[in-house]
């Protein structure tokens, strides 16, 4: 049985298609990363398939169970993490745990014990009489995420879990997810960070203007867009106009300077680390790294969504 | 797990209960010593109340009654209409929304709060009536059981209302308002019923407060415009309808 099973789901408001026709499905103990610029509709099937909002048209069903006609029975088997930490500010963190617990029927013995887990993961068992109002943004995140897993879920929404947050929060929640995937737990997984997806999940879906362009492996994906390769080269000194040179060469598709390393896309890499050794010598400047890069699933990403690489940036071109 | 239907409908409505009552926890916890909760809910009917008994030639303890009439409205139908644009603003509604329960227990959820809220509160001036004015309870249970009955449904019509979607309290409770407002003066809190026109005895019966006045009236007084037990079976049909109407209004505005 599928943990997510969608099929032709359209979401309207109005004039405004947030999701068209989108199908897929993800496997029990699988990691799902839904990626997307945003308004692409993230959220929009979150809600959805959480049972918040309800479709326009086309089914989705949880372990089997419809969202729309036994959403009881489908969200029992769910945790969720919204974008937003949901946290009660006038409770404790004790309080919060508690509250999120019952609505679950977890039972009193049960869920006291897995609060008393959940708060000493999230390394807040020192707050946890505290009033939530003093917490950290990084804190009232990790208690948000304490908060949905304390029912013990089959399957886990987590939308953007860790965007914006500390180090230390965000070490300690990709630690919880990635043991939660070792527990066979399904995630399903919306964030900005490409990265984090590419790490991750085991399967990501590129949603655009609601429909998804592409649902694969991040390994698989990055392989359709071979001619997406690049050169990352850092140079012994900084020169203010060596990014608009490099730009120039033969070959080169775009540069970017990233820190003090510069990034050549090309689909021809030997032909631009040639041109770009006749560079160096021809400026005096001595080559301290030299790396060949395939495309990461940032550029398979940036490919599928329509957006363009300006300065160093993203930003869209439609 | 459960083998029968019978288990299976018995399982369900215990988790659907646990999960109210674990709402309205939350909901006392958090809004109950809120200053709007209290202005609202507390102050504005003594004030509304003092405005109109003042100067009025009756006895104090006779008006105690429709002072405990009116704190009920208020109390009970003001936590919702706070406490669900706040959660919507932050996000915490969605919390309840996103929960393995139905759409009736966070609607009896939300509302029991208000309930238990209007109750605590409006024995503060029923008790001040009884031992400082005199003010006589022919009928104790009949009273406990007005109050209660008026509280829920003064409690589900304030959860009815919070519905509008909304993050800004002031929003629902200016809505809450133009509704409230004129039913006390509709309902024979003030003017009693026999004493109105013809059209107003006939709106009046439109008003749940109409009922839940008469019968605290009688629990005291031992007379009425209704029999008790009209007035109880009103104050469910109407009690009903509010929870009915307030599923459907959650459901709608959430899709």
């Amino acid at each position: 049985m599928q943990a997510i099973e969608v099929s032709h789901l359209t979401k309207r408001f109005g004039a405004l298609t947030a999701l068209n026709d989108i199908s897929f499905s993800v496997g029990e103990g699988e990691t799902f990363g839904f990626l997307g610029p945003n308004g692409a509709g993230k959220t929009t099937t979150i809600r959805i398939l959480t049972g918040i909002t309800g479709p326009t048209s086309g089914t989705a069903s949880i372990f089997g169970h419809d969202i729309v006609r036994d959403t009881v029975a489908a969200r029992q088997s769910m945790g969720i993490v919204s974008e937003t930490s949901n946290v009660y500010d006038d409770l404790t963190a004790w309080q919060n745990m508690m509250f999120a617990a019952e609505l679950y029927h977890v039972g009193r013995a049960e869920r006291e014990k897995k609060a008393e887990e959940l708060l000493k993961t999230f390394e807040l068992t020192n707050r946890k009489d505290d009033s939530v109002h003093g917490f950290s943004k990084g804190m009232k995140r990790r208690l948000t995420l304490a908060m949905g897993l304390v029912n013990s879920p089959r399957l886990i929404f987590l939308d953007e879990p860790t965007s914006g947050l500390d180090v230390q929060s965000n070490l300690i929640i990709r630690d919880v997810i990635t043991d939660l995937v070792g527990e066979g737990v399904t995630v399903f997984l919306t964030t900005h960070n490409i990265e984090e997806a590419n790490v991750l999940c085991d399967r990501v879906a590129i949603i655009n203007k609601g429909t998804v362009a592409a649902i694969d492996a991040p390994e698989k994906l990055k392989r359709t867009i071979q001619s997406v390769q690049s050169i990352e080269i850092s140079f012994d000194r900084a020169v203010p106009e060596t990014l608009a040179d490099l730009r120039q060469l033969g070959g080169v598709n775009d540069a970017q300077k990233e820190g003090d390393k510069f990034r050549l896309y090309t689909a021809d890499p030997s032909v631009v680390i040639d041109a770009v050794m006749d560079y160096a010598r021809a400026r005096g400047l001595r080559v301290i790294s030299i790396t060949t890069l395939g495309p990461s699933l940032e550029d398979v990403f940036i490919r599928l969504t329509g957006l363009k690489r300006t300065g160093g940036g993203v930003h869209a071109i439609d | 797990m459960p083998s029968t239907e019978r288990e299976a409908w018995q399982a369900r409505l215990s988790r659907e209960i646990a999960a109210a009552w674990a709402i309205a926890r939350k909901d006392m916890r958090i809004y109950y010593l809120k200053p709007n909760i209290i202005v609202s809910g507390l102050l504005f009917p003594l004030f509304m109340f003092l405005a109109f008994a003042i100067g009025k030639n009756a006895p104090p303890g006779s008006l105690i009654p429709g002072l405990v009439a009116i704190t009920l409205l208020f109390s009970a139908s003001s936590i919702e209409p706070v406490s669900i644009p706040i959660e919507r603003r932050v996000k915490t509604f969605d919390r309840l929304l996103a929960a393995p329960i139905s759409f009736h227990a966070l609607v009896f959820g939300e509302s029991l709060s208000g309930f238990l809220y209007s109750l605590g509160i409006a024995c503060l001036p029923l008790a001040i009536g009884v031992l400082f004015f005199g003010t006589p309870v022919k009928f104790a249970l009949v009273l406990a059981i007005a109050m209660a009955l008026t509280a829920f449904c003064c409690a589900t019509l304030g959860t009815l209302f919070a519905a509008y979607p909304t993050e800004n309290v002031g929003e629902v409770m200016s809505l809450l308002n133009t509704v409230r407002l004129p039913l006390i003066f509709i309902s024979g809190v003030f003017i009693p019923l026999s004493e109105m026109p013809v059209i107003g005895r006939q709106i009046a019966l439109f008003s749940p407060l109409t009922y839940g006045n008469d019968m605290i009236v009688y629990a005291c007084n031992g007379t009425s415009q209704f029999s008790p037990l009209l007035d109880a079976a009103m104050l469910v049909v109407f009690t009903l309808i509010f929870q009915f109407v307030a599923d459907r209004l959650y459901k709608k505005f959430n899709q």
